[in-house]
């Protein structure tokens, strides 16, 4: 029951609340780490130099973002240093969708769209939450995110205003769609748990949101978010994703494996 | 050699007005970065915020403190601590930031 835990820095919390609060921010900064890869990727094969300039910034803010969750993880004695860059890419709690690359630029518009905006409500739901060590961390944040949806919100309409547009737009959405919804609110027992005790939105009111949030562009090219198809069988509660992990060479360049003699922390 | 000022934590501020952002030419105290500094023993301790979370300058800006408060003889060491909230936005450049900024063209 919400309040029977002494929260701001989780002190004195069970163990298994601490490990679903770890799991959740890992996941958070994991999968903003790739999808700074995933902007980054397209900085010289966006439609236009604004695009590119555009994506570059982002992939700044992701990065950024991804930093501070990590640092704020040396509460649930992680080092920091060691999360971004000693770990094989099976430790990645990134969410499914960006295991693979974005094959166009709707993919990338999607992504913007749907995994940045889910990532935003996910995020939301902590700061509306008990824990406070993250509180100004997130405002920073999510004051930085109204740019990506802004621009999400302009490229989505844009390419949704022609044929090919719309079934690019569409084709690439439904790849990563329940992916996303499922990585923000999977509402297994590790989220739930959290939820229960004020640390974040339950399962179905972070939907609610995203729903509010995503449908009146999706429904553009035919699609919404839907309701909660529960669990896939293959889910591990552990990791909070399904199997699979990120691609290597993602890992390799999130870890900065060729300037490792040079790094500067 | 310097002596210690009367009040180390007024001169800790007066002397980060010499140390100037990396991209914008106003001090980081103008643009509104500082969010502390005092003096405990011989140790400065500075609470620094950044305009962006990934602001590509982080760490100049840490040396350039850094560098700037050990030239006085009465600062031992230096430590900064990152502060995030509350979170930085425009609102923090001081008039006298604005004006400067103005007169080089950047609206602010």
């Amino acid at each position: 029951m919400a309040g029977d835990v002494v929260v701001p820095g989780l002190e004195g919390a069970p163990a298994e609340l601490r490990s679903a609060l770890r799991r959740l921010l890992l996941g958070l900064a994991d999968t903003k780490r790739l999808l700074g890869i995933r902007y980054s990727d397209w900085l010289l094969g966006a439609p236009s130099i604004e695009a590119g300039i555009a994506a570059s910034s982002m992939a700044q803010d992701e990065w950024g973002h991804a930093r501070l969750l990590y640092a704020a993880l040396r509460d649930f004695g992680d080092d920091p240093v060691e999360l971004e860059h000693a770990r094989e890419p099976e430790g990645y709690l990134s969410w499914g969708p960006l295991d693979e690359d974005a094959d166009d630029w709707a993919g990338v518009v999607a992504s913007m769209l749907v995994l940045d905006g889910v990532l935003t409500e996910a995020l939301s739901g902590i700061a509306e939450g008990r824990y406070e060590p993250l509180e100004g961390r997130i405002t920073k944040m999510l004051a930085e995110e109204e740019f990506h949806a802004s621009l999400a919100t302009a490229w989505f309409r844009r390419l949704a205003g022609s044929e090919e547009g719309r079934a690019r737009l569409r084709a690439a959405t439904e790849v990563i769609l329940e992916g996303a919804l499922l990585g923000a609110a999977p509402g297994d027992d590790s989220h739930e748990r959290l939820a229960a005790e004020g640390l974040t939105l339950g399962a179905g009111e972070l939907r609610g949101r995203m729903a509010d949030r995503l449908d009146p562009l999706l429904s553009l090219i035919g699609l919404s978010v839907p309701t909660g198809a529960g669990l896939p069988a293959d889910w591990d509660e552990a990791r909070g994703r399904g199997p699979g992990a990120p691609p290597f060479d993602s890992i390799e360049r999130a870890r900065g494996d060729r300037n490792r003699a040079l790094f500067v922390e | 050699m310097d002596a210690r000022p009367d009040n180390p934590d007024a001169m800790l501020v007066e002397l980060l007005h010499e140390v100037l952002d990396p991209e914008l030419p106003i001090s980081l105290v103008d643009l509104g970065l500082i969010y502390g500094a005092r003096l405990e023993g011989e140790v400065a301790h500075v609470d620094l915020t950044f305009t962006a979370t990934a602001c590509p300058c982080m760490e100049f800006i840490r040396e350039d403190v850094r560098d700037r408060l050990e030239l006085e003889s009465w600062i031992d060491a230096v430590e900064i601590r990152e502060v995030w909230d509350p979170p930085w936005t425009r609102d923090r450049i001081s008039e006298r930031g604005r004006r400067r900024l103005r007169t080089l063209g950047v609206g602010v």
